[in-house]
């Protein structure tokens, strides 16, 4: 089990904060599948190609998928339908949001199970606590300001490394 | 009405297992302060100490304003409750759940107006407030007519609506501190707010 990255987008559609482990938290089978999959294009081109964008617009990318499944699923399965992740070959992105539209997105490998709960974790424990009570950060946050605090930094890496950390 | 009984189960729930407690008197006072110090701040134009109460009003909406929008996170996190499905049930939940977990009173929802579809508006009854405790308007002659003593509750309810997407428009229509009966406050549903769209890529 490893995890990718994070994403927080306020309800502007901004991106507040990102977060990304390095590669070592990536299995090691994971580079034979990816060379093994160069025979169907398709499917590794973003792959390839997603390491070498910026981080903006991988952002953006992310917001705007997330933004499309998810209008798209509350016309198929009525207004109260949220999707909970979908899964490429390469990796699987959870997704929560609030009622304020706050969106926390995960992206972890494929064999991850149900984060939603761990993403609701995040915003009630450490996003609410840490970057809403303070009193030094904004209200909003353009450009993400106020968000990356020393506190909220810090619990959310020890809340994902006791998730992660017993590696099969 | 079954919703409103599953509001009050849920407000007792919270304000027992998951709210921090400070003593009532200190936010009274603190809230006193606050108040006594923006009349004596805020002034008509060209006076020295005529207090500008259509000033101090604005004020404490723009205080509570600010306070709404970050305490609707903290009230979304510790009661868990999903989205409205109704302004009605907006209404309950803003009484039961919201000022049980943060004051310890349920304001009466009262006064609907309007149906589904239409301007919406409810009219919240409080009994007790914790807020104006001991108070006692300035002897000037105008306190009595012109200041809402507890409008930061508006600006409250205003901000954490906002958050949830929804645009209301909330005053106090009556304030037992005035002489009036009762302590209403009225809420209005402007309109539901529309999901932002990410700006144009070029």
């Amino acid at each position: 089990m490893s995890v990718y990255s994070f994403y927080i987008f306020d309800r502007h559609t901004e991106c507040i904060y990102t977060k990304r482990w390095t590669e070592h938290h990536a299995p090691p089978t994971s580079r034979p599948s990816a060379t093994g999959a160069l025979s169907n294009g398709a499917a590794d081109v973003p792959v390839a190609t997603r390491r070498a964008m910026k981080l903006e617009d991988d952002a953006k990318l992310i917001f705007g998928t997330i933004f499309s499944l998810r209008r798209m699923v509350r016309q198929l399965g009525g207004a109260d339908d949220q999707f909970l992740s979908y899964r490429t070959g390469e990796y699987k992105l959870h997704y929560f949001e609030t009622p304020t539209q706050l969106k926390l997105i995960m992206l972890t490998d494929m064999r991850v199970g149900n984060m939603r709960t761990v993403l609701y974790q995040i915003w009630a424990t450490l996003y609410v606590e840490y970057v809403v009570k303070s009193p030094l950060a904004p209200t909003e946050h353009p450009r993400g300001v106020g968000v990356a605090n020393e506190l909220f930094e810090g619990g959310l890496e020890r809340f994902i490394e006791s998730m992660f950390s017993p590696q099969p | 009405m079954a919703s409103s009984s599953k509001a009050a189960r849920l407000g007792e729930e919270v304000w027992k297992s998951r709210v921090d407690k400070i003593n009532a008197e200190v936010l009274t006072l603190t809230y006193g302060t606050i108040v006594a110090q923006l009349c004596r701040d805020l002034t008509l134009p060209a006076t020295a100490n005529k207090t500008d109460y259509a000033a101090v009003n604005a004020e404490l909406d723009r205080m509570g304003y600010n306070i709404g929008l970050r305490l609707i996170e903290d009230f979304l996190a510790k009661s868990n409750t999903g989205t409205c499905s109704s302004f009605r049930e907006t209404a309950e939940v803003i009484s039961k759940v919201g000022f049980k977990m943060f004051l310890n009173v349920v304001p009466q929802v009262t006064n609907w107006q309007g149906v589904e579809g239409k301007p919406q508006a409810f009219g919240l009854v409080f009994e007790e407030n914790p807020l104006a405790e001991f108070v006692e308007y300035p002897d000037d002659g105008r306190a009595q007519d012109e200041l809402w003593y507890s409008n930061i509750l508006c600006g409250v309810i205003r901000g954490a609506l906002e958050m949830v997407q929804m645009q209301i428009e909330a005053h106090f229509v009556t304030d037992v501190l005035r002489g009036n009966d009762t302590t209403e406050m009225r809420v209005t549903l402007v309109r539901y707010i529309e999901d932002e769209m990410p700006p144009d890529d070029e």
